[in-house]
């Protein structure tokens, strides 16, 4: 089986903020593996997913969970009519055909299992397979990317040195105001000037962060409430239901935000 | 009916006979004859006469007759002046309250004052219109109950407070009234500032200012915004009108530039410079957040053609600068909002504040506009006091930017025990057992090392309130005792301990999980069947571990050991120890186990010296380590004061909420019941402390406590219910009552 239906048929949009695609098409080109940094919501994914467009490679995505185990990355032998047989993981798929692998919020996933991409992002890019007793050796066009953010998750959930020390990082945050203006206003068809007011209000939110708030608006909800407003809806009423309402149950918070808000508009 | 009666029946007042018909008339008459003759003064009866009648219009004959009796206690109690103001006032009130049971409702309340504090009602009655206005009744009469409790026995305190003189009264009396006030506002307020301005400010409430005067604008100085407790006249906007004037100190912060130097500027000038500044950061900030015109402007309310004083063109100038619609016929103020115009292009320089406001200054100075500097205010009630604005050095009206620090210390200093009444019980005496040579240096680093943590609830079962930051919390550092504690410990109880540990270790506690992959369970599990067949399949050893179980629940448990180190834990528990010894010996003995066990434990020891200063001492923090600190800590516990159950489970309780584990309970080892030296009724203590248990359980954290000494227990089975409550006379029996504990967790 090939990679083919993990192919990117339509540019995903994206606007970079420096020299993010440079440095990612050099790592690429020597086949290093990335790690990308960041908040929530700020673009990471549509970063990966513009540059395997870019590149011309499929790129499979796996949204890494806490009971993710290395059968999950790697693959399982499962049972058929026949008897057993083995089923390749997102992981090995990916080694094997030639294609970016993703692994989306890495920290996610029990520690004992990103152990298994050591020996893939050394020199030796190979993949032991264990309960197959196979050695896959990587494609030419394989790369890793993982994503991380390091904000909300507690001392309890990070990376070990060794795995860390193994890639190279883009460290990603919300754009500076008037890019991320322009992204919210062509991401959900907004004007430009409503747009700038969204991303203010973000600022506001953002400047709560560890102060009350884990996290402050992302990008991704500036969109969400930017097509709202297109839909119909007043600012006011967009940022509440898109913006403060979901991003904290703290009743005073949530007072402070609409105020907030309402002070930019 | 009495002869005399019938005769000056025929003298009554149309109101009078209109008002007191048959039996009624002859109670009345009767009434009014016993204040007349009992030598009060004339007026008195005459103003009996003159308010039963319309008394009895709204509220009734019997309340209007009932009068009588009330005025005679105050007259006698009291003074008979205040009796006579109390029957001009009894009328306006009937009026207001509806119909007679909230008339008698607060004749109640009045003669409850008369009985607690006599001299404090004369100013109650004063104010009693304006606070029904404020409260409403049953609102008062809670705040009339706190007043008294407040004032205990000391009945310059009560007056005090009746007079609205303590910042406490008018504290209460906002929080009564259901008005917001800073300290409720204070977190809001704090992130609604980093929301807009990104940094988080210092917030301080101000409440007095150098010349003990209450403070009504914001003000700040040296990145301290210090905040006015509260603004009376805006009930219902107080959190619009906080937000609104802690908006204006930001953009003085964005916005402003260095302080202005005085120079010979008259103060019409300073005041001059200062509105323009004002406006000069508004309008800035309003070109970044423009909904901020939305919280200003509904504060200014100047009226465009008012007389032309200086506070009135100020207040004028101030809104056309802001609001452009507004456009008063004032020539003045035409001319400074030309001047402002003229100078858009250059906002961002604080220069031109200085020059418009000296034109304008000098404008008004020869037009011998009267102003007076002591009395301004500042114009409309968000905008700060201006003297951040300028540097002043010495001026002694410059408060301090430490005051409210000074203030926290006055707070500690009144909760010193050298204050207090010499009660036996409360009085931090110095131990008599030659064991402890530095007991007087204890008792100074003690008193000195208080800070006050946070204030807490407290529950008051007459008034059935709950009244906010009733108790002060000051937390007081370890007292590091000898070393060498956990030997001793060990010589003294080792077999009890051993024994402890093999009971509590079979006590299940926590959560069951299912495991998957084992040698032995209740069911297959799939995924390593599947693993084994595949293994025999390709000739390979099979992994035999193919069960799932569910895992007998993982110990989780956090405990807060509380440790009541009252003066009277001094008392012998047995020949040659305290129960202070036994208690510390118990917490240690627990502590160990746990430790070893991995449950989490904090042990705070605690007495109390009145509700300002709820004494804690941290002797281990939950995550801390068991360990020779902790040993000393404990061996330094020194007993005095008193024993506030209560309060000390709240401060428990709270401190168990940022704890993750399954379960969570509250120990508290005592010897005795609640007690304190501003509290004379026992039973108020030990039904709040039942309060604080529910509430907790309520909560999902357990309460339960071990009484020391054979004469602890009865009480304590009160608060905490018989079974969560256990008696030890001898420390050799802790293995055996212990696991009650542990058992009740298990539920």
């Amino acid at each position: 089986m090939s990679l083919e239906t993990y192919r990117l048929t339509e540019e995903p949009r994206y606007h970079p903020s420096a020299d993010e695609v440079a440095l990612y098409e050099a790592a690429y080109q020597m086949r290093l593996p990335v790690m990308l940094k960041g908040p929530t919501g700020c673009g990471k994914t549509r970063f990966v997913e513009h540059m395997a467009w870019k590149l011309g490679k499929p790129l499979v995505t796996v949204a890494c969970h806490e009971d993710m185990t290395a059968s999950d990355f790697v693959g399982r032998y499962l049972l058929g009519p026949e008897g057993t047989y083995w089923q390749d993981g997102p992981l090995t798929r990916a080694v094997r055909h030639g294609g970016i692998c993703y692994l989306d919020e890495i920290v996610e996933a029990r520690q004992d299992t990103t152990v298994i991409i050591h020996a893939l992002t050394d020199d030796r890019r190979i993949l032991p397979l264990e309960k197959k007793g196979e050695l896959v050796r990587a494609h030419p066009d394989f790369q890793l990317v993982i994503s991380y953010n390091p904000g909300y998750q507690s001392v309890l959930k990070d990376l070990k040195e060794s795995t860390k020390q193994r890639f190279c990082a883009l460290d990603f945050d919300y754009p500076a105001a008037p890019i991320e203006a322009g992204i919210v206003a062509s991401e959900s068809g907004l004007n430009q000037q409503d747009a700038e007011r969204l991303t203010r209000i973000a600022g506001k939110s953002r400047n709560l962060r560890g102060k009350g708030l884990d996290e402050g608006a992302s990008t991704r909800m500036l969109i969400h409430a930017g097509r709202l407003m297109v839909a119909g809806l007043p600012i006011a009423d967009a940022c509440q239901f898109a913006l403060i309402t979901p991003i904290t149950d703290d009743p005073e918070m949530r007072s402070t935000l609409l105020a907030a808000v309402d002070a930019c508009i | 009916m009495l002869v005399s009666d019938g005769i000056k029946a025929a003298a009554l007042s149309p109101a009078l006979r209109k008002a007191f018909t048959g039996p009624d008339r002859d109670a009345y008459l009767r009434a009014h004859d016993r204040l007349r003759g009992a030598g009060y003064g004339a007026g008195i009866a005459r103003a009996f006469a003159s308010a039963a009648a319309r008394v009895a219009e709204h509220a009734g004959a019997k309340e209007a007759i009932a009068l009588a009796g009330d005025a005679s206690r105050i007259a006698i109690k009291a003074r008979p002046r205040v009796a006579a103001d109390y029957l001009d006032l009894c009328p306006g009130i009937a009026m207001k309250v509806r119909g007679a049971d909230d008339f008698r409702q607060w004749r109640g309340m009045i003669v409850s004052v008369l009985e607690g504090s006599p001299k404090a009602l004369g100013a109650l009655l004063a104010r009693s219109e304006m606070l029904l206005e404020r409260l409403g009744l049953e609102a008062l009469c809670t705040w009339t109950q706190t007043g008294l409790r407040v004032g205990g026995q000391d009945s310059d305190q009560a007056l005090r407070f009746f007079q609205l003189e303590t910042p406490e009264a008018q504290r209460l009396l906002e929080r009564y009234a259901g008005e917001a006030n800073f300290p409720s506002l204070e977190t809001g307020l704090k992130s609604f500032h980093t929301a807009l301005w990104r940094h988080e400010p210092v917030l301080r409430e101000a409440i007095r200012d150098g010349s003990n005067h209450r403070v009504r604008r914001t003000g700040f100085s040296n990145g301290i915004i210090r905040m006015p407790s509260a603004f009376p006249g805006f009930k219902g906007q107080e959190q619009r009108l906080y937000r609104a004037s802690l908006a204006h100190v930001g953009a003085h912060a964005a916005y402003g530039g260095p302080r202005f130097p005085l120079g010979q500027l008259k103060p019409l000038q300073v005041a001059v410079i200062s509105l323009i500044e004002d406006a000069r950061v508004e309008t800035l900030a309003l070109r970044d957040m423009p909904g901020l015109i939305r919280l200003w402007l509904p504060f200014h309310t100047a009226a465009p053609d008012g007389l032309a004083t200086a506070p009135n063109l100020f207040a004028a100038l101030a809104r056309a600068l802001i609001d452009r619609a507004f456009q008063p016929a004032l020539g003045w103020v035409g001319k400074g909002v030309a001047m402002f115009d003229c100078a858009s292009d250059r906002l961002c320089d604080p220069a031109i504040s200085r020059e418009i406001g000296n034109v304008l200054g000098n404008d008004l100075g020869q037009t011998r506009v009267q102003f007076d500097a002591l009395s301004y205010v500042v114009q409309p009630a968000y905008r700060d006091d201006n003297l951040g604005l300028w540097d002043l050095p010495d001026d002694p009206e410059t408060p301090p930017a430490s005051d409210e620090i000074e203030a926290d210390l006055q707070d500690l200093r009144q909760c010193e025990p050298g204050d207090r009444s010499p009660d036996r019980k409360q009085e931090q005496t110095t131990p008599d057992t030659p064991a402890l040579p530095d007991a007087v240096k204890i008792v100074e680093a003690q008193t000195e090392g208080g800070r006050k943590v946070f204030s807490l609830p407290e529950y008051d079962h007459h008034a059935g309130v709950e009244r906010d930051d009733w108790v002060t919390v000051n937390a007081y550092d370890p007292i590091p005792g000898a070393p060498g504690f956990w030997d001793a410990l060990q010589q003294r109880h080792g077999t009890t301990i051993s024994r402890i540990k093999t009971v509590i270790a079979k006590s299940e506690t926590g959560k069951r999980r299912r495991l998957k992959q084992q040698a032995e369970g209740e069911t297959l599990d799939l995924d390593a069947a599947i693993d084994a067949a595949v293994a025999v399949r390709s000739a390979r050893q099979p992994d035999p571990r193919v069960y799932a179980c569910i895992m007998p629940p993982a110990r989780s448990i956090a405990v807060h050991l509380l440790l009541d180190i009252s003066q009277s834990t001094a008392d012998p528990a047995g020949p040659g120890i305290s129960i202070l010894d036994m208690e510390r010996d118990a917490a240690a003995i627990l502590a160990g186990t746990m430790s070893q066990l991995g449950d989490d434990l904090a042990i705070t020891a605690f007495s109390s010296a009145g509700r300002q200063d709820l004494r804690v001492t941290p002797v281990k923090a939950f995550g801390a380590p068991l360990d020779e600190t902790t040993g000393r800590a404990l061996s330094g516990l020194r007993s005095g004061f008193s024993t506030r159950i209560g309060a000390a489970l709240r401060f428990a309780s709270r401190g168990m909420d940022d704890v993750s584990r399954y379960r969570k309970l509250v120990l508290l080892v005592t010897d005795g019941e609640p007690s304190d030296i501003d509290v004379a009724d026992p039973e108020y203590l030990v039904a709040d402390a039942r309060r604080a248990v529910q509430h907790m359980r309520s909560q999902g954290i357990d309460a339960v406590c071990v009484a020391l000494g054979p004469e602890a227990g009865q009480r304590q089975s009160e608060i905490f219910g018989r079974k969560s409550c256990v008696q030890i006379t001898d420390i050799s029996t802790l293995p055996n009552t212990l696991p009650a504990f542990y058992l009740r967790m298990t539920r």
